[in-house]
């Protein structure tokens, strides 16, 4: 019997934007100009940050998420390990997920190895190491040039792995990162290594070479419905093409919650923080107004022929989820989950129970939300609505995959 | 599109080039840029057919560009290079006049220097390449996102003199409605990425000291609002390019062969044949058969210069007198 996992994900944005921020910049991303920083305000932003991950261990949830970006006011972690490594001296059980480095960013993926090994370590073997290519804002704030980074990152991926598993020193060859000395110290604490999550956008390429390797799917959107479900029979379906079989802890989601004690309340208290991640933190990523960096042309990561299968189904220029204007708009694309537990627990269990997905990676602040908001949030989904969804995930799960009893739980020491 | 074009897929080291040739004559070879043939369009333009009025225009369109294969092996402008040297082996062209705007002209430039002998003339417009300090070449690939999700302005203020010209509007329109022209927009831009994304943007630091290598005849041409590669860069290579005659293009921007295409095209064809371009006019009000017997000898010509110019190594000559000197070093 195995329920779902339930991480807690914080993005840990910039909070203090000025309220006409919308109407004098074009982006929070890249260009968004530094001399916004408040020097004394950010005073013990980051304690905070962290404390609410500490209580989200305190509240029983699975583990905590931490992702990279560069030059943003959306996500202030531009070396996510800086904060793992926090928090493996203030948690002792979650699993700690990094997801992820931006592996093409690096001169040399070893670094990455060399930091994750660390962190696993010094957290006793709860590291989860995601590794991600780094989006269109990434290929400006660091020059990456988008058709080579492809190659350059599944490479790097197999060297870490490599690098984990086979003893050094060792010789590395490949078109990217040629090595004559592969020797990492530490080792990571987990074997064979600890679990490897890579996200992706649904693209073939990408959930190709998750199957190929085994490895975990993360699905980076933050819309839901059946494309979720999608997604999940697509990835499935390319799995048993590579001779598995697929199983709910294959493949995760990132989802977006606030649960208040009724649905009217929970719109009240999450409004302003939740439009400000809309406005502000979306705006030149997720947001048709300003400069949308993600996707097109200018950041040409995806191959013609993904592009084009991209073309056909999307309509470009449309609306995106930071256009939203109204939370029944919010709620037709499952994209922010807000309201009372019962509200939360029914529309998360009908996405579990359709998509057969195994881990939820939930946010739950939103760029300026208010401390004491987030953590009552928190509480109030870890004691009215994780414990059904465990329940009730452990019973579809033994059913629809029995031969998950047999499977050890991913990340386990 | 003038029904003459032809368009044809030829192999080069196993990747499919496509190749757009119009006109008969002496061969041009036509490296696109942008707002061009295979960059933005997939037709030729007044610019192409006006120069496929007296030459044999070949254009064949860069890896990933338009039907010609996306090719992994190429990461720097140094495989380009090589690329296009098989190119030209593959199409029979020993030595053949060249002209490139923008990227095309940056390609061109590596060609010449890398292979003097083969290139008789060089035709740079609006040409990338260089590295001139505090003259930053614009971020083609930032406006290529476009503001609200659609409004290409940027783009064509980077690309030519006016945003809101005519022809600036045709070719890059505010809407992603059209997905030809958005898959054609993309697959420029990736190729544009491989070789000029980083490092460095749109420009090799070597290249300016290697100019001196190539000894033909050039023409550097610029329009006189190019806010992507700005007018220093023009002035740079004429100034390293031996004898080089540079002419600035009135009321057009990085893309005088759209913006100014008679004017642009006149000036290429007075430089490839001065002297038959000069008798063709003074032929003009004599009976045809004077007129074909200018065109026949024209059509040799550029040849015969070639092959004097490979003999004497670095000898170059000068555009506007036609005199041999001796390259500055």
């Amino acid at each position: 019997m195995r329920p779902v996992e339930l991480f807690c994900w914080h993005f840990m944005a910039y909070p203090y934007l000025p309220d006409d921020f919308d109407e004098h910049y074009e982006s929070g991303w890249v260009t968004v100009p530094n001399r916004l920083w408040d020097r004394e305000r950010t005073d013990g932003l980051y304690q905070e940050y962290i404390d609410q991950l500490v209580y989200a261990e305190e509240l029983g949830f699975d583990g905590y998420v931490l992702n990279e970006h560069h030059q943003n006011i959306y996500g202030m972690m531009p070396s996510p390990n800086i904060i793992a490594a926090a928090l493996t001296q203030r948690t002792k059980r979650g699993k700690i997920v990094v997801l992820g480095s931006l592996l093409p960013l690096y001169l040399n993926p070893l670094r990455v190895a060399e930091e994750y090994a660390m962190v696993d370590s010094m957290s006793g073997g709860r590291l989860i190491a995601g590794f991600a290519m780094g989006g269109g804002p990434e290929a400006f704030n660091y020059n990456i040039p988008q058709p080579q980074a492809r190659a350059r990152y599944w490479e790097a991926i197999d060297l870490v792995q490599r690098a984990w598993t086979e003893d050094g020193p060792f010789r590395h060859e490949g078109a990217h990162y040629p090595l004559r000395y592969v020797n990492v110290w530490p080792r990571p604490r987990q074997l064979p290594h600890p679990p490897i999550w890579i996200p992706g956008a649904l693209s073939l390429e990408t959930m190709e070479g998750v199957a190929k390797r085994g490895h975990c799917y993360f699905l980076s959107s933050r819309t839901h419905g059946a494309a979720t479900r999608m997604a999940a029979r697509r990835f499935a379906g390319i799995i048993e093409q590579h001779g598995g079989k697929y199983h709910p802890f294959r493949m995760g989601i990132l989802l977006s919650v606030y649960v208040a004690e009724t649905d009217e309340q929970a719109r009240a208290e999450a409004h302003e923080g939740v439009w400000y991640f809309l406005k502000y933190c979306l705006k030149g990523h997720l947001r048709r107004e300003g400069r949308p960096l993600t996707q097109g042309a200018g950041v040409p990561s995806t191959s013609v022929r993904s592009y084009e299968h991209y073309l056909k189904n999307a309509t470009l220029g449309g609306k995106q989820l930071g256009d939203t204007e109204t939370w029944e708009e919010l709620d037709a694309g499952g994209s922010i989950i807000a309201g009372s537990p019962k509200t939360v627990r029914e529309k998360l269990w009908s996405l579990i129970e359709q998509a057969g997905v195994g881990n939820l990676l939930i946010q739950f602040h939103f760029g300026n939300m208010r401390a004491d908001l987030a953590r009552k949030s928190m509480r109030l989904f870890a004691t009215e609505v994780a414990p059904a969804l465990r329940r009730d995930s452990a019973a579809l799960f033994a059913r629809d995959y029995p031969e998950l009893a047999d499977t050890p739980v991913a990340g386990a020491a | 599109m003038s029904a003459a074009v032809k368009t044809r897929t030829i192999s080069v080291a196993g990747h499919a080039v496509e190749i757009a040739e119009a006109g008969s004559g002496p061969a041009l070879l036509y490296l696109h840029g942008f707002a061009d043939v295979h960059g933005a369009s997939s037709a030729f333009l007044p610019f192409h057919e006006a120069l496929a009025k007296s030459f044999r225009v070949i254009a064949p369109a860069h890896p990933c560009c338009a039907g010609s294969d996306e090719d992994d092996d190429i990461e720097t402008m140094d495989d380009l290079a090589f690329r296009y040297a098989e190119t030209m082996d593959a199409l029979g062209l020993d030595k053949v006049a060249i002209a490139g705007a923008c990227v095309g002209g940056w390609i061109a430039a590596e060609l010449a220097v890398r292979h003097p002998e083969r290139v008789t003339h060089l035709v740079l417009i609006g040409a990338s390449g260089l590295e001139v300090p505090d003259q930053p070449i614009g971020d083609l690939f930032w406006e290529a996102q476009p503001r609200n999700g659609a409004d290409y302005s940027g783009m064509r203020r980077l690309l030519f003199g006016r945003d809101d010209a005519p022809e600036a509007v045709t070719l890059f329109p505010d809407s992603r409605g059209d997905m030809g022209r958005e898959l054609m927009r993309y697959k420029t831009m990736r190729f544009a990425s491989r070789i000029g994304f980083n490092p460095p943007y749109f420009y090799d630091r070597h290249l300016r000291r290697r100019l001196h290598r190539y000894g033909g005849l050039s023409l550097v041409l610029w329009g006189e609002h190019d806010r992507m590669v700005p007018r220093a860069h023009g002035e740079a290579y004429a100034k390293e390019l031996a004898g080089a005659e540079f002419r600035v293009i009135a009321e057009a921007g990085h893309s005088p062969q759209v913006e100014r295409p008679a004017e642009t095209a006149a000036l290429i064809s007075t430089f490839l044949r001065p002297r038959a371009a000069a008798r063709n006019a003074a032929a003009k009000a004599k009976p045809a058969a004077a007129t074909a017997k200018a065109k026949s000898k024209a059509k040799a010509k550029p040849g015969a210069k070639a092959r004097t110019s490979a003999r004497r190594g670095r000898v170059s000559v000068s555009a506007k007198t036609g005199r041999r000197k001796r390259p500055r070093r």
